[in-house]
C-alpha cells in the first residue's frame, strides 16, 4: 500500500476502537439493555392488508385486559403527521400492509401481545395497487389525493443538448434494468424505549444514525421546541442507510408513555421488522448513453422510477443523489434525468445500504461496461479513456479538488491481473470492474449542514471530545478521537468521546451522506485547534518562544527543532487552568461546507470482481475482489480496510443473495434464513489498496469511506458474471435462477 | 401456570431464579439475572446473535433453550469470557484486528469462536467457517473476523505449548 | 416472539414419558431438542397444553452397535454428537453428511436426530407468525380446507424437510416406534405420508425411540440443493444406495426429499438403474425423469422452474458420484 509519507504523530495508524473492549466483554449497552422503573411494553397493531378503509376500531377488550396501561389510537393521533401524506395512525383508509393502526402498552410483553390480538378492527377491503408500472398507467386509482398518476415526487434535470448530442454520436446503447426490494437487516431490531412522563419533554432511546433529525422529527410531531425532545443512542447496532428517519414506531412509543405516564419499550418482534423498516423498493432504471468514434462517452439519459410505496417520507433524496451522480464519474457534454416516486401499497420505502446509489450504479456500471464492449474496448480502458481527474468540475458543480479515480483503476488491474484475464477466461469464469464516486458529506439537503464540536482539555493531560455524529460501527468516535489527538500532540486513548445525547451533543446532522469524517472530522480538526491555541499561549510564555512555532507532539510541547526544550503537555494545561486568571480550556470547531449547495470532497474506487458461474445451478461465487479506493487520507488504515471489507460484504449480499419477495403486499420472507444473506462461508478473498490524494479540504486530507466501496461492488460482480456467461443478468438479484435465464 | 424454582449457574456463579416453564433462557438472563451482553435478536434461531455456552463449551441458542431445561447446569456468557480484567484470546484478537464494528453482534460471534477454540485450537479455514455460519455478521463481512479467530488461536496453541513444556 | 404458556413435564424415563402421553391424549406436544417445536410455538402453530421433554434422557441417546453389525442410533441423540461419532462418520458418509447439513452448528447442538426425522413440514404460508397468517384465510394446516399454493388441493402440500429421512430411507433403516402400548418397528420406506399435516405413521401416544441402521453394505450418497452452505432449508434433497457393481447393481434406492410432502422414493429410476446399470444414458434418464415428476410446487422461495431442473442436476451429478465411489471400491 503505497502511503504518504508525511509526519504525523497518530493519523494513519491502526488505533484498536476506543469502545472496543466494552463490545468484546458484552458490557456495551444497547436500546434493548435500557431498564426503567415502571418502564412498559408496547405492541403494535397492524393492518393485514394492503389496501383497505377502516369502518371500526373496538379496543374494549384490549383495555380490559389486566397490566394494560394505554392504548393508542388514530382518535389520539389525529394531529400528528409524520411524512409529506403520512399520518401516524390512519383515521380512514391502511394503504401497506403492516401499517400501524392502533399500539398498546402493558406490564408485560405478554399482556401486550393477548391485548394486541383483542383489538378488534372492521376493514372493508379495496383493491391493492402492486405494481409500480401499473401505478402510473391512466386508469389506476389515486391512492393520494395531491398525487396525480400516483406521482408522489418528481425530478427533472436537462444539462446542455441530449438530442442534439446523441445525434452526433457514433455509438449509442440502451438498457433497462430492476433492482428488487430489500431490508437493511442489521443485526439489531428496531427498538426503541420512550419517556414520556414529564409534560412537555421527550426522552427517547434509540439506535439512529442520526440524532438531530429524530429530534427534529419528534419536535415537530408532538409540536415541542427540539431542546424538550432529548435523544440518547448508546449504541447503534448498524445503520446501512436503515436508521436515517423516524418511524411510526418511535412516535407510538412516546405516547404510550405521555398516556400511560410511564416508560415504554416499542420492540420489533421477528417478522415484524421487516415492515418496521423497509429499504429499498424495486427501482426501474432506463438507461441510454452515447460515445464517439474514439470512445469518448458524451451524454447520459436516465430515466428512474422508484415504487416509493404507500407513502413518502424524505426518499427524495434519491432522487436528487441520482440524478447528481450521472456526472459523478466521467465529464459529459449532455444530460437528462427524470426520478420519480411513484406510490404504490406496498410498504413505504427507504433505502438499503449504498443510498439508492450502489443500486443505481448496478445499473449505470452495467450499462457503461456494456456500451464500452459495443465500441469494441476492453472496460478498463474505456475507464481509463473517460474517467473524471483532479480539477474536474462536473456539470451539477461537483468540484474535484482530489481525485484518484484513475490511480485506483489502474492500481487495481494491475494487482487483479486484468490484462491477462479480460477475453482470456475459460466459460463460466468472468472478471469484471466497477468503479464509483461518493460525495462526503452534503450541503443543502437538509436544514443544518454544520457539524459542530467541542474539546474540553483538563490538567491531567486528557481530552473530552463531544461530537453529534453517532458510532454505529463505523468507527467514526474513534477516528474523530485520531483528529483530536493528532492536533494536541496526544494519543487516541487519552480521549474520551462525549456523544449520544442530544442534550449536550453539538449540532450535527451524523453519520447520514457520509459527511463524518468529513464535516465532522473538520469540525474536531477545527475544535482541537482552537483548544491547542488557547494552550500555545501559556506554552509560548513558559517556552518564552513564538506560538507560531510551537510543536504539540508525543505528550510534550516545544519550539520547532527544539525537542530538548520540550516540557510536557500536561503541565501546559495544568499552568492555563491553574493560573492567577485561571482560563479554561475549551475548543470549540464547527465546518460547513463554504459552497451554497454541495461537497467540497469526492472519494472514488475501483473494484474487481473475478468469478465462476456454475451453469448447471446458476450460483455465482466471487472468488476475489481487489479493491482500490482513494479516501484522501486514511485515518486509521484497518478501519479503512474493515469498511472496505462489510461494504464488500454487503454489495455482494444485494447483488446476488437479498430479496423481501413480495405477494399481495405482503412480504413472505421475513427472516433472516429467508432473507437470503451470505455468512461466514461466501466471502471471497479482498485485496485493499489504499489510495491517498490528500485532499486539501479533508481533515489530514481525509475524505469519506462509508459509502463509496458499496457503489462499486454490486456493478463490478454483475460485470464479471456477463463477462462469464456472455449476457447481462439486469434484474438485481443475480439469484440463480435469474442467472440461468441469462445464460447463452 | 406457576413459576418453578430452578438454579441456573452463570459464568460460575449459582443462581436461584423463579422461572415459567415458556421463558427462554435469554429471557432469563437479560430480564431476570439482568445480563444484558447476551443480545436478543431474531428469538427464531436464526441469527446467533443470542448465542451462549453450554456446559460442555458448546454454542448454544439461548433464544431456543427453555431455561427450566437448564435447572441445574451451568453456562457461560460473554460476561464470564474474561479472566477479570485479562481479555480471552479471541476478545483480544477481535480488538486487534477490527473485528468490531457496531458490536451488537460481537457477543454471538465471541461465543461462537470460543466454542470452537475451547475445542480444536488449530482449525482450518472449514472448521471456522461451520462454526461460525450460525451467527449473523452484517457489518464487519466477517474477513475480520476469521483473521482474528486464527490469530486467537495461534496464541492458544502457543498457551498449550508453554503450559506444556512447564 | 415469546412462547405461549404451557405446563412443563419432564418424565424421568421414557417409560414414564409413554404412560404420561397415553393419559393426556392430544394436549400433549413432545420436544426433544426443540430447534422445530419451539419456534412452532412461537408463531401459535401450536400452543399445546403440555410440553413433553425427552431432552434429558439418557436412555434415547445411545449409539450402539448391535450383534448383527447394524447401529442403533438413540432418537434423542444430538446431531453434532452423532456427526463427531466415529461409528457414523466413518461408516455411514452419506448419513453423515445428511447430519451436517442440517441448519447451523449452533443448531445441530441442540437438534436431535429424532426430531430431524420427524420434522414438521413446511410451507411459506405457514411457517409464519401469528400476525403474519392474519393476513390470509387460514388453510388445512391451521384451521381452514384450502391450501394457498395448490388452489385445488384437497389436503396440504407442504413440503417435508428433514434431511436425514431420505438417505434412512435408501439405507433401509427401521424406526423404532414406541407408546405406552409397546414397541413396533416401521422401515423408514414406510414412515412418511404424503399429507402436509399428518406426515409421518406415528399414532398419538407414539413416539420415535431410535433407528436402526444396516450394517454398512455398499455405497450411498447424500446431495442437497440450498444456495447457501449452512442454514438453508433444502430446495431439494437426494439421497441414493446401491449394492453391487455399477455394471450390474444388486439393489439400487433412490429418494428425493424436500419436494414434496414425504421424502419420495423414485421407484421408476431405481428399476432403470438396476437393469441398465449405472450407465451414462440411464443416468441421464433417471435425472430427467426426476425433473419431470416435480409438481408445480412454489414455495419455499426457489421458483419450480428452477427447482426442476436443479433437481436433475443435482441427481445426475450425486448417481456419478455412488458410480464413482462403486468403481473405485471395485477396482
Amino acid at each position: 500500500m503505497a502511503r504518504v509519507k508525511d509526519d504525523l504523530a497518530v493519523v494513519g495508524k491502526n488505533w484498536a476502537r476506543l469502545d472496543g473492549i466494552d463490545k468484546v466483554s458484552g458490557r456495551s449497552i444497547f436500546a434493548d439493555d435500557v431498564r426503567l422503573p415502571g418502564m412498559l411494553f408496547g405492541k403494535v397493531v397492524r393492518s393485514p392488508y394492503a389496501h383497505a378503509r377502516i369502518l371500526n376500531i373496538d379496543t374494549s377488550a384490549a383495555e380490559a385486559v389486566p397490566g394494560v396501561k394505554a392504548v393508542v389510537t388514530p382518535e389520539d393521533a389525529k394531529d400528528i403527521w409524520i411524512g409529506i401524506n403520512q399520518p401516524l395512525l390512519p383515521a380512514e383508509k391502511v394503504n401497506h400492509v403492516g401499517q400501524e393502526v392502533v399500539a398498546i402498552a402493558a406490564i408485560s410483553e405478554a399482556a401486550a401481545t393477548e391485548a394486541a390480538a383483542l383489538v378488534k378492527v372492521e376493514y372493508e377491503r379495496l383493491p391493492a395497487l402492486l405494481d409500480v408500472e401499473k401505478a402510473l398507467a391512466d386508469n389506476a386509482a389515486q391512492l393520494h389525493a395531491k398525487a396525480e398518476h400516483n406521482i408522489g415526487w418528481k425530478q427533472e434535470d436537462v444539462h446542455g443538448d441530449p438530442d442534439a448530442v446523441f445525434a452526433a454520436c457514433e455509438f449509442v446503447r440502451e438498457d433497462r434494468y430492476v433492482t428488487h426490494p430489500t431490508h437493511n437487516c442489521y443485526a439489531e431490531y428496531h427498538v426503541c424505549v420512550a419517556d414520556f412522563t414529564k409534560p412537555g419533554k421527550l426522552k427517547m432511546w434509540t439506535p439512529t444514525q442520526t440524532a438531530l433529525l429524530f429530534q427534529q422529527s419528534l419536535a415537530a410531531g408532538f409540536k415541542l421546541p427540539a431542546s424538550d425532545v432529548r435523544l440518547l443512542t448508546l449504541n447503534s447496532g448498524g445503520g446501512f442507510t436503515g436508521r436515517t428517519s423516524t418511524r411510526p414506531h418511535h412516535f407510538l412509543a412516546a405516547m404510550l408513555s405521555r398516556k400511560s405516564g410511564r416508560p415504554v419499550r416499542l420492540r420489533a418482534s421477528g417478522d415484524e421488522e421487516f415492515i418496521m423498516c423497509r429499504a429499498g423498493g424495486k427501482v426501474i432504471y432506463k438507461l441510454r448513453s452515447g460515445a464517439d468514434k474514439d470512445g469518448r462517452l458524451k451524454v447520459i439519459e436516465a430515466d428512474l422510477l422508484f415504487d416509493t410505496g404507500a407513502y413518502v417520507e424524505s426518499q427524495m433524496i434519491v432522487t436528487l443523489l441520482t440524478s447528481k451522480y450521472i456526472h459523478a464519474l466521467y465529464p459529459l457534454e449532455a444530460s437528462r434525468y427524470r426520478g420519480r416516486l411513484v406510490h404504490t401499497n406496498n410498504l413505504p420505502y427507504y433505502f438499503h445500504h449504498g443510498g439508492g446509489i450502489a443500486q443505481f450504479q448496478f445499473a449505470l456500471g452495467q450499462h457503461i461496461d456494456g456500451l464500452a464492449r459495443d465500441i469494441g474496448m476492453d472496460p478498463v480502458d474505456f475507464n481509463l479513456l473517460n474517467a473524471v481527474e483532479e480539477g474536474h468540475t462536473t456539470m451539477e458543480g461537483a468540484h474535484y479538488a482530489s481525485c484518484g479515480l484513475k490511480e485506483c483503476i489502474e492500481k487495481t488491474a494491475s494487482l487483479a491481473g486484468w490484462k491477462d484475464k479480460y477475453g482470456k477466461l475459460p466459460k463460466y469464469k468472468g472478471i469484471g470492474i466497477g468503479i464509483g464516486a461518493m460525495a462526503s458529506g452534503a450541503k443543502g439537503l437538509f436544514k443544518h449542514d454544520t457539524s459542530a464540536a467541542f474539546v474540553k482539555v483538563t490538567d491531567d493531560g486528557k481530552a473530552s471530545l463531544f461530537v453529534g455524529l453517532p458510532d454505529m460501527g463505523q468507527s467514526s468516535h474513534t477516528a474523530m478521537a485520531i483528529i483530536c489527538a493528532e492536533v494536541l500532540g496526544i494519543t487516541p486513548n487519552d480521549i474520551n468521546v462525549i456523544s449520544g445525547d442530544t442534550d449536550s451533543d453539538p449540532l450535527d446532522v451524523g453519520a447520514f451522506t457520509q459527511r463524518g469524517t468529513f464535516n465532522t472530522g473538520n469540525a474536531t480538526r477545527n475544535a482541537a485547534l482552537d483548544a491547542r491555541n488557547q494552550l500555545a499561549k501559556t506554552a509560548a510564555a513558559l517556552l518564552e518562544a513564538d506560538e507560531a512555532t510551537l510543536v504539540f507532539r508525543d505528550h510534550k510541547v516545544y519550539p520547532q527543532g527544539a525537542e530538548d526544550q520540550a516540557i510536557p503537555f500536561k503541565k501546559v494545561v495544568y499552568q492555563t487552568l491553574h493560573s492567577r486568571e485561571g482560563r479554561f480550556v475549551m475548543g470549540r470547531g464547527f465546518y460547513n461546507s463554504p459552497l451554497e449547495k454541495g461537497t467540497m470532497a469526492y472519494s472514488f474506487g475501483a473494484q474487481i470482481a473475478e468469478v465462476t458461474v456454475d451453469p448447471g445451478t446458476g450460483v455465482v461465487t466471487v472468488h476475489k475482489i481487489t479493491a482500490a479506493h482513494d479516501v484522501g487520507r486514511a485515518i486509521n488504515p484497518r478501519i479503512v480496510e474493515g469498511q472496505i471489507d462489510g461494504q464488500i460484504f454487503s454489495g455482494m449480499s444485494q447483488v446476488l443473495y437479498e430479496e423481501t419477495i413480495l405477494e399481495d403486499g405482503q412480504v413472505m420472507n421475513p427472516s433472516r434464513i429467508d432473507y437470503k444473506m451470505p455468512r461466514a462461508f461466501e466471502m471471497p478473498e479482498v485485496e485493499h489498496i489504499i489510495v491517498e490524494t490528500i485532499d486539501p479540504n479533508g481533515p489530514f486530507g481525509a475524505k469519506e469511506v462509508g459509502e463509496g466501496p458499496i457503489v462499486c461492488t454490486m456493478q463490478a460482480i454483475a460485470n464479471a458474471v456477463t463477462h462469464a456467461i456472455g449476457n447481462q443478468v439486469t434484474e438485481m438479484p443475480l439469484s440463480p435462477w435469474r442467472v440461468i435465464k441469462a445464460i447463452k | 401456570m406457576s413459576k418453578q424454582l430452578i438454579t441456573l449457574t452463570v459464568n460460575g456463579d449459582a443462581y436461584e431464579v423463579a422461572v415459567e416453564p415458556q421463558q427462554t433462557l435469554l429471557e432469563v438472563l437479560r430480564d431476570t439475572l439482568n445480563m444484558t451482553g447476551t443480545k436478543r435478536g431474531c428469538t427464531a434461531g436464526s441469527c446467533g446473535v443470542c448465542t451462549v455456552n453450554g456446559e460442555r463449551g458448546q454454542a448454544i441458542l439461548s433464544c431456543m433453550a427453555l431455561a427450566v431445561e437448564w435447572d441445574g447446569r451451568s453456562l457461560t456468557t460473554v460476561e464470564g469470557v474474561a479472566d477479570g480484567n485479562e481479555l480471552h484470546p479471541v476478545q483480544q484478537a477481535f480488538l486487534e484486528f477490527g473485528a468490531v464494528q457496531c458490536g451488537f453482534c460481537t457477543p454471538g460471534l465471541i461465543m461462537s469462536a470460543k466454542a470452537l477454540l475451547d475445542v480444536n485450537t488449530d482449525p482450518t479455514d472449514a472448521d471456522i467457517n461451520v462454526a461460525m455460519a450460525g451467527a449473523i455478521c452484517r457489518c464487519t463481512g466477517h474477513i475480520k473476523v476469521k483473521k482474528a479467530i486464527r490469530e486467537a488461536a495461534r496464541v492458544l496453541r502457543a498457551r498449550e505449548v508453554s503450559d506444556g513444556a512447564s | 416472539m415469546q412462547l405461549p404458556p404451557f405446563e412443563y413435564i419432564r418424565p424421568a424415563s421414557l417409560a414414564e414419558g409413554l404412560q404420561l402421553l397415553a393419559d393426556r391424549p392430544g394436549d400433549v406436544a413432545v420436544m426433544a431438542g426443540g430447534t422445530d417445536l419451539l419456534l412452532n410455538m412461537k408463531f401459535r402453530l401450536e400452543s399445546p397444553k403440555y410440553l413433553l421433554s425427552l431432552n434429558g434422557l439418557t436412555e434415547m441417546q445411545q449409539v450402539e452397535e448391535q450383534p448383527d453389525g447394524s447401529l442403533r442410533i438413540g432418537a434423542g441423540c444430538k446431531l453434532t454428537d452423532l456427526a463427531n461419532n466415529p461409528l457414523i462418520r466413518d461408516r455411514y458418509p452419506a448419513l453423515h453428511a445428511a447430519i451436517e447439513s442440517v441448519g447451523s452448528l449452533h443448531v445441530r447442538n441442540m437438534a436431535t436426530i429424532g426430531g430431524n426425522i420427524c420434522l414438521e413440514t413446511r410451507c411459506w404460508y405457514t411457517n409464519q407468525s401469528e400476525t403474519w397468517r392474519e393476513t390470509r384465510e387460514g388453510c388445512f394446516k391451521t384451521d381452514n380446507q384450502l391450501c394457498h399454493v395448490i388452489k385445488t388441493a384437497s389436503k396440504c402440500h407442504a413440503l417435508s424437510s428433514t434431511d436425514t429421512g431420505p438417505v434412512l430411507m435408501a439405507m433401509d433403516a427401521v424406526a423404532v416406534v414406541v407408546s405406552a402400548d409397546g414397541e413396533r418397528r416401521v422401515p423408514m420406506v414406510d414412515f412418511y405420508r404424503d399429507d402436509g399435516i399428518e406426515h409421518t405413521v406415528l399414532k398419538p401416544g407414539e413416539v420415535l425411540a431410535a433407528i436402526v441402521v444396516p450394517p454398512p453394505n455398499g455405497h450411498t450418497v447424500f446431495a442437497k440443493l440450498a444456495q447457501r452452505e449452512g442454514l438453508d432449508f433444502a430446495a431439494g434433497t437426494f439421497a441414493a444406495a446401491m449394492t453391487g457393481s455399477s455394471e450390474a447393481p444388486e439393489s439400487v434406492r433412490l429418494v428425493m426429499g424436500s419436494i414434496a410432502p414425504e421424502p419420495r422414493l423414485m421407484e421408476d429410476g431405481a428399476r432403470i438403474l438396476l437393469s441398465e446399470g449405472f450407465t451414462d444414458e440411464a443416468i441421464e434418464t433417471v435425472a430427467g425423469a426426476a425433473r419431470s415428476a416435480l409438481s408445480e410446487v412454489t414455495n419455499l422461495f426457489t421458483p419450480s422452474g428452477y427447482k426442476r431442473r436443479l433437481i436433475r442436476a443435482l441427481i445426475k451429478d450425486a448417481l456419478l458420484q455412488l458410480r464413482d465411489q462403486a468403481e473405485n471400491n471395485n477396482a
